[in-house]
């Protein structure tokens, strides 16, 4: 085999690899010797190219290929799809999506927010802090090239159950318990060190992250109309500065590693794919970045991520329609010995590639050596459309950057899930409801985060108006969005949640995918802000089995239908596939960013209930739809019957729902989700320390339906007792379901239906509390 | 000196990151104050423009973040850069009754520094810290509101315009534990009192001196803030920059008006009119 | 000369993390009886001898690796 290689005379290391008279099996085995993760079809184009050429390929032409034509980079396996079924829905506000590594929305006359998501799974499986870390520092430098300041953070995160037993982890898998706390580390470290607060996310607990936990990252940023950097070169004869951290050997073969299953062997094999984060570095270079971008002193910026150099120099180009030279002796090394290859795909953090008009070069290396940050020139954008490298004056790469940078696109085969047909029915009342929600509210996916939450800064910046915990301090319960107030002088915020529920999503992908959209715009609109825009971070198995594509397909379509329906376009997203091992796959699990726009942050609104005395009233329709519901999981009973929703029914809804918060006084406001009725008015009480009677006899079910049921589109107000009459009446008017359930009383949670009036749940705050309380934190001490 | 006299000299380094929120706390008020990095005092390699002295201000903040990565200790590295190149004249700065002001990081500086406690008032500096911030009891980061009650009877000048006797800031840290030296914990404690240099402590909501999590870091004497002999330097753990206006506070929509005044801003009206007198 | 310096808490000052992990590992099923952190910095220095050497890292731990009120250095010589 090593005969393949043959080793060029230069004065360092360098390899040409024949593949000119190559067999299919010979191409196979090429690609394998040099972790290149490229597909036999793949490996031929290649081939085919260099034929033309003349000439066999360098290694690290080879290496630029496999980073460039990754899962991770170029979307092969979700593109179509995605053009399909998702994007296109247009809003005028929204000023660039999809194209670059953040979304850009029309904040308010002279700004724009940015929004980024992404997943970090696979490096956070095999070392959870420095996975996490790295994956906040990619995602905020995603929002930075942009142009813009970021100003909060969010981190939804899956692992497998917590009370998983040794005996049972699959070889070489970490326990969700280590993993959880070495994420929580991570993101920790890093969020509370660069000092952007970490303002909301989520923790999900399921069997089948065991052995692929996911943890997505998102971050949203600030930034004025007229600064906004676009991620491609300015024009030909601009300069290429790289300014950030020294790269080195961590994070080779990161992207590739992230589209290819792990298995028993990936922890040896990937340790030098996660990168190590330098949180000191990260904050400087934030800071001197922003300061070049104000005095306008660039022509685009973007951040090294997957790939490295090798991505981020043709993405560059490609996107302004030029190409460029690159000179790779110049580029500062954390190592000696590093080969050029390894150079230009390392994946080292903290770094940051700007195209600068020469006559400003000097005052932007200035700037960056004022914040003590290592920049230099390594390249030049050309006026040919062909990428070439040099290294110490030795042409090692000579390409035509849309043949790299293009990327390949599948259309890959798929078949579809059937639940009710391969479902079974076992929902039932099996009455004990007062038990059931107390074994509901310590369920580890309910229970309370604040051992999670509290590690992280959510205040840094002092913006934060609505905080992840709310309530009575000290007693503070969950809330649906946070608020930030990103601009000193202006009331208007911004409101942020991640959503997803991946039970429903695994037994219907499609309507668990639509729950989902639903529940992420009752999130928004709780607090009283208006739907605006979200991100989409879609974690599945390995596309190249039809059932994991089918999976993948049908979230991609209901997604595509809700958001079009809805008009809620999607600015920003991320894939993540082969999130599979021989022992699971991961539940599908389309996570979603939410982004409302608060027109005055005095006015928006949190859970907790505010004084004895107001009244409940319950917003929505409650049907029997139990499937991936909370009841299903605690009573072990099984359902197919994932809960509908539609586009247009949530818009009716979420208008109404606007229209009351002007012109009714909401003292709060809570969504429906895990448990239904039950956990969301117990979580209202546990956060204010105030009880409520409630009378469910005007609701029209069984009454374990009434409490459980899972049914989309619903929230609960809470009103003056004086006002509820006319809010229940404006909502009627409406053709909407709205009625009054109960009010704000004493220190116990009083539930009755029916004419007989028995009380089925009449239980003291503390109890319901201190079962929400310790839920999770029992697992971590 | 008049209020167009005033400037306000924010220090960071690499890892420093409340300087902006804490800026603007001071320009709210009217008053000028600008985010200085520590190279600024010091390198040939900042250009004349960027170049100033400590002699350019007339108070000195160290705000929140984490400093030089809170590695070693928090504010450890700070404090030895800070030091070697700046010892003399904030020693100076102090003894001339300029006011120096060190928030949660700020805090763990000037402990690291020796200015806190600040017992001897013609050696503002000591020699080794008498004093430590440790990890807290929790170990674990917390961010969390706090109740602090004010017990200062006059002497510290940061606090001579807060009305209310309890007052909620927001805490964020890992490292905020009082401790003083083993064996000294009452001598301490009675010196501080006894020199008028206690200035907040963690209470309940009832305002009682309570335990975790009303305590968030096991602090002794449940302190979260004291000042220097004089009173003229103050260092605390809880942010009041954090909460300038009634909405940052976590509970502002229980019954508050959003735009109100929040409980942190008294500390920077305090020091204002400190500075107008002088 | 390159030496280990350990700085670790004076007797008596409670150590969170120490009790932290071992009630981590307690709860893992581990029958540890004590857990304590330190931290190490593994110093290279020029030196005419060691008890110059270990004079300067006195120093150094004095003026920035350890803060007395709560901590104490011991060094161990590597080379």
């Amino acid at each position: 085999m090593l005969m393949r290689f043959r080793k060029v005379d230069v004065p360092f290391e360098l390899y040409e690899i024949e593949i000119l008279d190559a067999s299919d099996e010979e191409l196979e085995e090429i690609s394998r010797e040099l972790g290149l993760a490229l597909s036999l079809d793949e490996m031929r184009r290649i081939k085919a190219y260099f034929e033309k050429q003349g000439r066999n390929p360098y290694d690290i032409e080879l290496q630029s290929l496999a980073q460039a034509w990754s899962e991770h980079c170029c979307y092969k396996s979700s593109k179509y799809y995605l053009k399909q079924f998702l994007f296109g829905v247009d809003a005028e506000y929204v000023i660039s999506a999809i194209k670059e590594d953040a979304g850009v929305v029309e904040f308010d006359e002279n700004y724009a927010y940015v929004v980024a998501l992404e997943s970090h799974n696979h490096p956070s499986a095999i070392e959870p802090y420095g996975g996490a870390a790295t994956g906040i520092g990619g995602i905020l430098r995603d929002v930075l090239c942009m142009g813009a300041q970021p100003v909060a953070l969010l981190d939804p995160l899956f692992f497998g159950e917590p009370d998983t037993s040794f005996e049972k982890l699959p070889k070489g898998t970490k326990h969700p318990l280590y993993l959880l706390s070495g994420v929580v580390a991570g993101i920790r470290d890093y969020g509370n060190r660069v000092g952007i607060p970490t303002v909301a996310g989520m923790v999900f607990f399921d069997e089948a992250y065991i052995t692929n936990c996911l943890v997505n990252v998102g971050c949203v940023g600030i930034v004025r109309k007229d600064r906004i950097i676009h991620s491609r070169a300015g024009n030909a004869g601009d300069l290429f500065v790289l300014a950030g951290g020294a790269t080195g050997r961590d994070g080779i073969h990161g992207v590739t590693f992230a589209s290819a299953e792990l298995d028993e062997s990936s922890e040896e094999e990937a340790r030098s794919a996660v990168q190590l984060g330098n949180p000191i570095m990260k904050e400087p270079l934030i800071h001197a970045c922003l300061e070049i971008v104000e005095k306008s002193l660039l022509t685009g910026m973007k951040d090294l991520g997957g790939g490295g150099l090798s991505c981020v120099v043709g993405e560059m180009a490609l996107a302004a329609g030029f190409g460029a030279e690159v000179w790779l002796e110049k580029v500062h090394l954390k190592e000696v010995g590093m080969s050029p290859w390894e150079i230009w795909v390392s994946e080292s953090q903290e770094r940051m590639m700007l195209t600068v008009h020469p006559k400003h070069v000097d005052e932007v290396l200035s700037i960056f050596a004022k914040w003590d940050v290592p920049a230099v020139v390594v390249g030049r954008v050309m006026d040919e459309k062909v990428l070439r490298v040099f290294y110490n004056g030795h042409k090692i790469y000579e390409m035509d950057i849309e043949f790299v940078s293009g990327g390949v696109e599948y259309c890959r085969p798929y078949v579809s899930k059937k639940p009710e047909v391969e479902g079974r029915e076992e929902i039932r009342d099996i009455g004990k409801y007062e038990e059931l929600l107390l074994a509901m509210l310590g369920h580890p996916n309910v229970a309370s985060r604040e051992w999670i939450v509290r590690q992280y800064d959510h205040e840094v910046r002092a913006a934060t108006v609505i905080k992840p915990l709310q309530g009575m301090v000290n007693r503070e319960g969950h809330g649906d969005a946070a608020v930030i107030k990103p601009l000193p002088n202006s009331w208007r915020g911004l409101a942020l949640t991640a959503d997803v529920n991946p039970w429903m999503a695994k037994i219907d992908p499609y309507w668990g995918t639509a729950s989902s959209f639903d529940e992420m715009v009752r999130n928004l609109v709780a607090v009283g802000s208006i739907p605006h825009s979200f991100a989409d971070c879609l974690n599945f198995g390995n596309p190249e089995k039809p059932e994991r594509m089918g999976e993948f397909v049908e979230s991609v379509k209901a997604l595509g239908w809700m958001a079009r329906g809805f008009a809620l376009p999607c600015v920003s997203g991320n894939v993540s596939l082969y999130n599979e091992t021989p022992h699971a796959s991961v539940a599908p699990t389309p996570t979603l960013m939410g982004i409302g726009i608060v027109e005055d942050v005095r006015r928006a609104v949190t859970a907790d209930f505010k004084k004895d005395g107001n009244a409940i009233v319950l917003i929505g329709e409650t049907q029997p739809e139990f499937g991936g519901s909370l009841y299903s999981k605690v009573t072990g009973m099984k359902s197919s019957y994932v809960p509908r929703t539609s586009p247009e029914r949530l818009k009716a809804y979420v208008k109404a729902m606007l229209e009351a918060f002007s012109s009714f006084k909401i003292h709060a406001c809570h969504d429906l989700a895990e448990g239904g009725l039950a956990v969301a008015v117990a979580e209202m009480c546990i956060a204010s320390g105030l009880g409520a009677d409630l009378d469910l006899s005007s609701l029209d079910s069984q009454s374990f339906v009434k409490l459980f049921s899972e049914s989309n589109t619903r929230w609960l107000v809470e009103v003056g007792s004086g006002d509820a009459e006319k809010l229940v009446e404006f909502f009627r008017e409406g053709q909407l379901k709205a009625e009054i359930i109960g009010f704000v009383s004493g220190h116990e949670l009083r539930v009755k239906d029916g004419k007989d009036g028995r009380k089925f749940i009449d239980v003291e705050i503390e109890k319901l509390d201190s079962a929400w309380r310790n839920g999770l934190a029992r697992f971590l001490g | 000196m008049k209020p167009d006299e005033i400037r306000v000299a924010v220090l960071r380094i690499e890892g420093t990151n409340c300087e902006d929120e804490t800026v603007l706390a001071f320009k709210h008020l009217g008053v000028e104050a600008e985010a200085v990095h520590l190279k600024q005092f010091y390198s040939d390699s900042v250009p004349d423009r960027d170049r100033r002295s400590i002699w350019d201000y007339n108070c000195l903040v160290f705000p929140g973040g984490f400093s030089a990565g809170d590695y070693v200790r928090a504010g450890a590295i700070f404090s030895a850069r800070l030091k070697s190149v700046l010892r003399r004249d904030l020693e100076e700065f102090i003894k001339m009754d300029f006011p120096v002001l060190g928030i949660c990081n700020g805090f763990q500086i000037l402990t690291e520094l020796g200015v806190l406690p600040g017992f001897d008032e013609d050696r503002p500096i000591s020699d080794k810290p008498e004093m430590a911030l440790g990890i807290n009891d929790s170990s674990r980061f917390e961010c969390r509101p706090t109740f602090l009650r004010h017990e200062n009877r006059g002497n510290c000048i940061f606090t001579t315009k807060l009305e209310k006797e309890i007052v909620s800031f927001p805490v964020a840290h890992a490292e905020g534990k009082v401790i003083f030296p083993k064996g000294k914990e009452d001598e301490y404690f009675d010196m501080l009192t006894e020199n008028d240099q206690l200035v907040f402590r963690y209470v309940d909501a009832e305002g009682n001196y309570a335990g975790y999590p009303w305590n968030p870091n096991g602090s002794m004497f449940n302190i979260a803030g004291i000042c220097n002999v004089k009173g003229n330097v103050f260092g605390l753990m809880p942010h009041p920059e954090r909460v300038f206006w009634r909405y940052q506070h976590s509970d502002w929509n229980r019954g508050t008006k959003p735009e109100g005044a929040g409980d942190g801003r008294a500390i920077f009206e305090s020091v204002i009119e400190y500075l107008k007198r002088l | 000369m390159i030496a280990d310096v350990y700085i670790e808490l004076k007797e008596g000052v409670v150590d969170p993390e120490g009790e932290a992990t071992k009630k981590a590992l307690r709860l893992l099923g581990f029958n540890v009886r004590n857990v304590s952190t330190r931290k190490v910095f593994r110093i290279e220095l020029d030196a005419k001898s060691r008890e110059e050497a270990e004079k300067k890292i006195a120093e150094m731990c004095e003026r920035l690796l350890a803060n007395p009120v709560i901590q104490r250095y011991s060094i161990r010589w590597v080379d």
